[in-house]
């Protein structure tokens, strides 16, 4: 029906506004559908463990692994969120063997937005 | 076909900015104006573009070469930072450059400061403290206006001791 993708995107989200930190990695196509995703937590780690670097590592690992049957060459990479898993996660990419063609940040930023909890 | 010579028409105008990839400036505040850089297709693209996309690909790839492995998502997405990898980069240098670009847009800060509320107060200290930050790094000229402080302060002691205040002389009445 479609071609196949060539090329996938990486997006890597950290949720940084939550009480718990967590990695979440999708891997779309070139036009935005979701092909398949993995996170911090579906490798197995609970609680403060999934807001680390290795689980980012781990998690990026099971996205890519799941998805290099289907084909994937190139990625493009988008971060989501601040922290230190993002540079993890970048490595561990890199690692795989996957050629990157861009590595893009998009952290949502608000053109002053809501009104956000007092400080604690 | 009309959409698709209109898609042609669209990729053409939209190639001259993109080779150069636009980098984060360097002030906090415009970063919503980096953000809004490829943004500029309006809604009413986007339709056409999924429809026609397999015929958009062999258009783009006659009129402009480079576009055919581009990927027809980079002019809806909003981004702060990009950086294009070359083949056989090493990683290292990979993450230096993210790492430097971020610095250099000020995310990470961005978001910090906006997890909690920030009230006036706060919001001041901060600006005052950018502010210095950015003024010490550009302007070591204004150390020449403060010499001229000190004189005028040390004049005015002078003025002052001349004052008397010293008991008069004279026998008081009482």
């Amino acid at each position: 029906m479609l071609e196949p993708p060539l090329s996938c995107q990486l997006s890597i989200t950290r949720k940084s506004a939550l009480s718990f930190n967590n990695t979440i990695v999708t891997v779309t196509d070139v036009w935005g559908r979701v092909v398949s995703w993995s996170s911090a937590s579906t490798c197995g780690f609970k609680g403060t463990r999934k807001g680390t670097p290795l689980a980012a590592q781990t998690a990026v690992g099971n996205a890519i692994r799941a998805v290099v049957d289907q084909c994937m060459q190139r990625a493009e990479v988008m971060i989501k969120g601040p922290g230190l898993e993002r540079d993890a996660a970048l490595r561990a990419i890199r690692r795989s063997g996957i050629l990157l063609s861009f590595v893009r940040d998009v952290t949502p930023m608000p053109h002053n937005g809501y009104r956000h909890p007092k400080k604690t | 076909m009309a959409t698709s010579l209109s898609l042609s028409n669209f990729f053409s105008f939209l190639l001259p900015p993109n080779p150069s990839p636009p980098k984060a400036p360097p002030a906090l505040n415009s970063i919503s104006l980096s953000s809004q850089k490829p943004k500029n297709a309006p809604l009413s693209w986007s339709a056409p573009e999924d429809q026609s996309s397999s015929l958009s690909t062999e258009l783009s790839s006659v009129i402009s070469p480079s576009l055919a492995n581009a990927n027809t998502l980079f002019f809806k997405s909003a981004y702060n930072i990009q950086v294009i990898v070359d083949d056989n980069e090493p990683e290292e240098r990979l993450l230096n450059r993210f790492r430097r670009e971020v610095m250099k847009a000020g995310v990470i800060q961005e978001c910090k400061r906006r997890r909690f509320f920030e009230n006036k107060q706060d919001e001041k200290k901060r600006k005052s403290r950018e502010a210095a930050k950015r003024n010490r790094r550009r302007r070591p000229q204004a150390r020449f206006s403060q010499p001229n402080k000190q004189e005028v302060s040390t004049k005015k002691r002078d003025e002052d001791d001349e004052d008397n205040w010293d008991m008069p002389n004279e026998a008081l009445p009482y």
